[in-house]
């Protein structure tokens, strides 16, 4: 396990993630083709596309989900790429899923306090209650107030309301103390006043933390993106900040004319 | 003629009749993802309509067209009344719904045709034999093959040419989809399914003639069709012809080669596709499709001060219980509190992590068959025995579990059920030292410390104190970190994965733990029972146990034990004044499985009004 502190290389200088050439295909479907992208160590990257871009099988092949059909991945070189997502996750990359894919049957703090244990082990004890395992539930009712749930937490996540429930998706993400935060459109089929909570809940992360997020909305996009990236048909068609993006003729023609 | 030509012909009449089968559970699991455990009984049912037709008629030809015609009949009512209501509610509902009625079907046919073997003629127009080369064939085991070789391409030409053949191409494929193409989706399940009991009663008739009638023919073929639809991939006709084939050929060159290898080939050859190709050669669905079982008792809370009093006014009246029973009840409560302790480790795998094994009862066997054969043939201390016992059914444990864990849902249920019928066939065949199918008994019963468990008393005592401790130790690992852990596989494998949990870490533990507690519910019996024989370990006691488990609540630890009392009071009750215990006890758990799917202490427990805690 090769993993070297970034302090030792030289902060900024490694990229926290990094693709080298990543392909997929299903068939004659290609939904990534040789895609190269890096995010910096407390950069914020957003990946922006029409639907069916191929924006969650990246987002999947880097969490490993997905395998790639060729090309590599890296996290602070350690190449990562084919792994078992649970391996990814204790290697240093958490995602959240478009979806809610959640524990709708436990209650929020166990949600939560299944994420840190799996951080901070003890899981293979098999005869002190969880309930004395008072480090882990603290960081639990931590991370609830991070992602700003508020109220008891004894509720059960299927009584969450949507917009929560994205909010928890974060947290569960967050317990795992990644290097790289990977959102798969935290925003998704929120109310305006949702997504501007979304929008603060996402400022307010530690800005050291290097985020890799997939989003739709254009103002979320515009509110936090230090760099963005256009893919379409599984291609990165421009990268840059929102003004370069902006500017491009091809994005214009593309996708920007497209999303009217 | 030579050996290997009559060993290539009879290993393609074994295939054919693999095939029959392997085809209907094929198709019926890649449309509806249902595995029919009911499908043996089936091919039992048509054999012995077919006998009837056959004894009625003196007419072969009209027995083995005519007999599949009520076999599926009666299949469609099944479908239509008791699996079409449980399509929502996922399947594992549906198959355990299956295996209620193999103990329908069973019953039936040994109160109806009597529990004798019956043997069916050969018809006299393929009652000779002809020359090949140099020696002479059977003409009978000639049109098997003939039959089976044209059904196969009957139905090839029928799914890959026909519009219906393309509703279930599209209907395996994604059932939602075919139905909003306008597909009629519950019409062609009941079509399929009735296709493939068709299927499966023309297979029984057909075998009839070479393998004679018996109740408990529907197991001999379906176990290994089982395996030819693993091997061959689930959901494709293809599959099943070519995995029919291997496994056929693989079982009958198998007996004349290597004849101390033959019992362990097929499951090598299932073994091997696995590691390799886990959805098999022609696998539509991955073996992960079909997922965990869903929640159904949500996860317990606290004890609260008045649950703590009533389960020590439970205990204490246990214990004070001989002052008041007589010896023979005192019999069945010990043996209930054993078989609770075996409910509660299989309930640790089925209700905590999701995992349905349908291979459980062997892992019990490997720790009876422990302590009874090596005291009868090694003089080995029972109690020894015991301990190798657990040590045993935990190595076993940790094998079978490897190949399984990366199985769910019903695919895991198969490979457990095929993992556990080879353990069925190596103590049957193994008669030096297991007695084979009459079993294996010590001549007396030792002592517990200083108390000859001779007394029933002592035994009642011992298993009393042994449940309460593996109640206690389970309850306080389902409240530790690992059992929330288990418990977070069953709700959301996936997420598990992503918030880095090494699930098949945990459920290789789960599956160790669960079947070394087994292991020593084993024992005990052995010490309870003083015998063992291969029926303790058939893959129906395992069935029986997952009965058990679902009669009072998965999910629970309380509801295993209930469900361990329930299933054993009936059967010694009902079976004191009728035969048809296992008839009642079909419906019983059907209706169960119907009405309560939460258990009767799962409902119970939701029924009652929840207290803040």
């Amino acid at each position: 396990m090769g993993h070297i502190p970034s302090s030792q290389t030289g902060a900024g200088v490694m990229s926290v993630l990094r693709t080298d050439r990543l392909c997929r295909s299903f068939g004659n479907l290609v939904v990534t083709r040789d895609l190269s992208l890096e995010v910096q160590r407390g950069e914020r990257h957003i990946i922006i596309g029409p639907n069916g871009a191929g924006k969650t099988s990246l987002a999947n092949q880097i969490g490993g989900q997905l395998r790639p059909s060729s090309g590599r991945i890296f996290l602070e070189d350690v190449d990562i790429t084919g792994q078992s997502p649970d391996r990814i996750n204790r290697l240093g990359i958490a995602r959240t899923f478009q979806k809610n894919n959640l524990f709708p049957n436990l209650s929020i703090l166990e949600n939560l306090r299944l994420a840190v244990q799996a951080r901070r082990g003890h899981t293979l004890n098999c005869v002190r209650p969880v309930a004395h395992y008072s480090a882990v539930l603290d960081r639990a009712r931590e991370l609830a107030a991070i992602v700003h749930i508020e109220g008891e937490g004894s509720r059960l996540v299927r009584h969450l309301s949507y917009g929560e429930q994205r909010q928890l998706e974060i947290g569960m993400a967050l317990a795992s103390e990644p290097k790289l935060l990977l959102l798969d459109e935290p925003t998704s089929g929120m109310s305006p006043l949702e997504t501007q909570r979304m929008i603060e809940l996402i400022r307010d992360l530690p800005s050291d933390l290097a985020i890799l997020m997939i989003e739709h909305d254009m103002k979320v996009v515009f509110s936090l993106a230090d760099r963005v990236t256009v893919l379409y048909y599984g291609e990165a068609l421009a990268s840059g900040t929102c003004a370069e993006v902006q500017a491009s003729a091809r994005v214009r023609e593309v996708y920007l004319g497209m999303a009217g | 003629m030579d050996l290997f030509l009559v060993q290539l012909l009879n290993g393609l009449v074994y295939a054919m009749l693999l095939f029959l089968m392997a085809a209907g559970l094929s198709l019926i699991f890649g449309l509806m993802n249902v595995v029919s455990l009911a499908h043996g009984s089936f091919f039992m049912l048509g054999a012995y309509i077919g006998l009837s037709i056959y004894q009625i008629t003196n007419n072969f030809w009209l027995a083995l067209v005519l007999a599949p015609i009520p076999t599926a009949a009666l299949g469609m009512v099944v479908e239509i009344l008791f699996l079409r209501p449980l399509y929502r509610r996922g399947h594992l509902d549906q198959v355990l719904m299956t295996f209620g009625f193999t103990f329908v079907f069973f019953d039936l046919v040994r109160s109806i045709w009597g529990s004798n073997i019956r043997n069916m003629a050969v018809p006299e127009a393929l009652a000779g034999a002809v020359q090949i080369g140099a020696g002479i064939y059977p003409v009978y085991r000639l049109f098997l093959i003939a039959i089976g070789l044209a059904l196969a391409l009957i139905l090839w030409l029928c799914i890959e040419r026909t519009r219906i053949g393309a509703m279930v191409r599209a209907g395996v494929d994604d059932s939602a989809m075919a139905s909003g193409l306008g597909a009629n989706v519950p019409l062609l399940f009941t079509g399929v399914f009735g296709v493939g009991v068709a299927l499966a009663a023309l297979g029984g008739v057909a075998a009839g003639p070479i393998m004679g009638l018996y109740p408990g023919m529907d197991s001999e073929v379906m176990i290994p069709a089982f395996i030819v639809i693993v091997v061959g991939g689930m959901g494709s006709l293809r599959g099943a012809f070519v995995g029919s084939v291997l496994i056929g050929m693989a079982d009958t060159f198998g007996k004349t080669y290597v004849p101390s290898m033959a019992l362990f080939l097929i499951y090598l050859v299932m073994a091997v596709v696995l590691l390799t190709r886990p959805q098999g050669f022609f696998g539509i669905k991955h073996m992960g499709s079909s997922g965990n079982i869903p929640p159904r008792n949500a996860v317990a809370t606290a004890p609260t001060t008045r649950s703590r009093i009533i389960g020590a006014m439970v205990v204490a009246a246990m214990a004070i219980a001989p002052l008041f029973v007589n010896n023979h009840q005192l019999t069945l409560v010990s043996e209930i509190f054993i078989f609770a302790i075996l409910a509660m480790s299989l309930d640790i795998l089925l209700g905590f992590t999701g995992l349905p094994s349908m291979g459980h009862a062997a892992f019990f066997g490997l720790g009876a068959y422990a302590v009874i054969v090596l005291a009868s043939l090694f003089n080995v201390d029972p109690w020894i025995g015991v301990a190798i016992g657990v040590l045993l059914a935990a190595a076993g444990s940790a094998f079978v579990g490897y190949f399984c864990v990366s199985a769910t849902g019903i695919t895991f249920l198969m490979l457990t059920l095929a993992f556990s019928q080879l353990a069925y066939s190596v103590v049957v065949k193994w008669r030096d030292v297991t007695g084979g199918s009459d079993g294996i008994g010590i001549p007396e019963k030792p002592a517990f410390f200083i108390w000859s468990l001779e007394s029933r008393m002592v035994m009642y005592y011992m298993t009393f104190g042994f449940f309460i401790l593996c109640y206690l130790g389970l309850r306080r690992m389902i409240a530790s970190p690992l059992g929330h852990v288990l418990v977070g596989i069953r709700e959301n494998e996936g997420r598990m994965l992503a918030i880095g949990h090494n699930v098949q870490g945990y459920k290789l533990l789960a599956f160790i733990i669960s079947g070394t507690i087994a292991g020593f519910a084993g024992g005990l019996y052995a010490l309870f029972n003083g015998f063992i024989s291969p029926d303790a370990i058939h893959w129906s006691a395992s069935g029986d146990i997952l009965i058990m488990v679902m009669l009072g609540g998965g999910g629970t630890l309380i509801g295993p034990a209930i469900g361990a009392a329930i299933f054993l009071l009936m059967k010694n009750l009902v079976s004191s004044y009728s035969d048809h215990w296992m008839l009642i006890i079909g419906c019983v758990f059907i209706g169960c499985v119907l009405f309560f799917p939460e258990g009767l202490w799962g409902t119970f427990r939701r029924l009652k009004p929840v207290r803040a805690s």
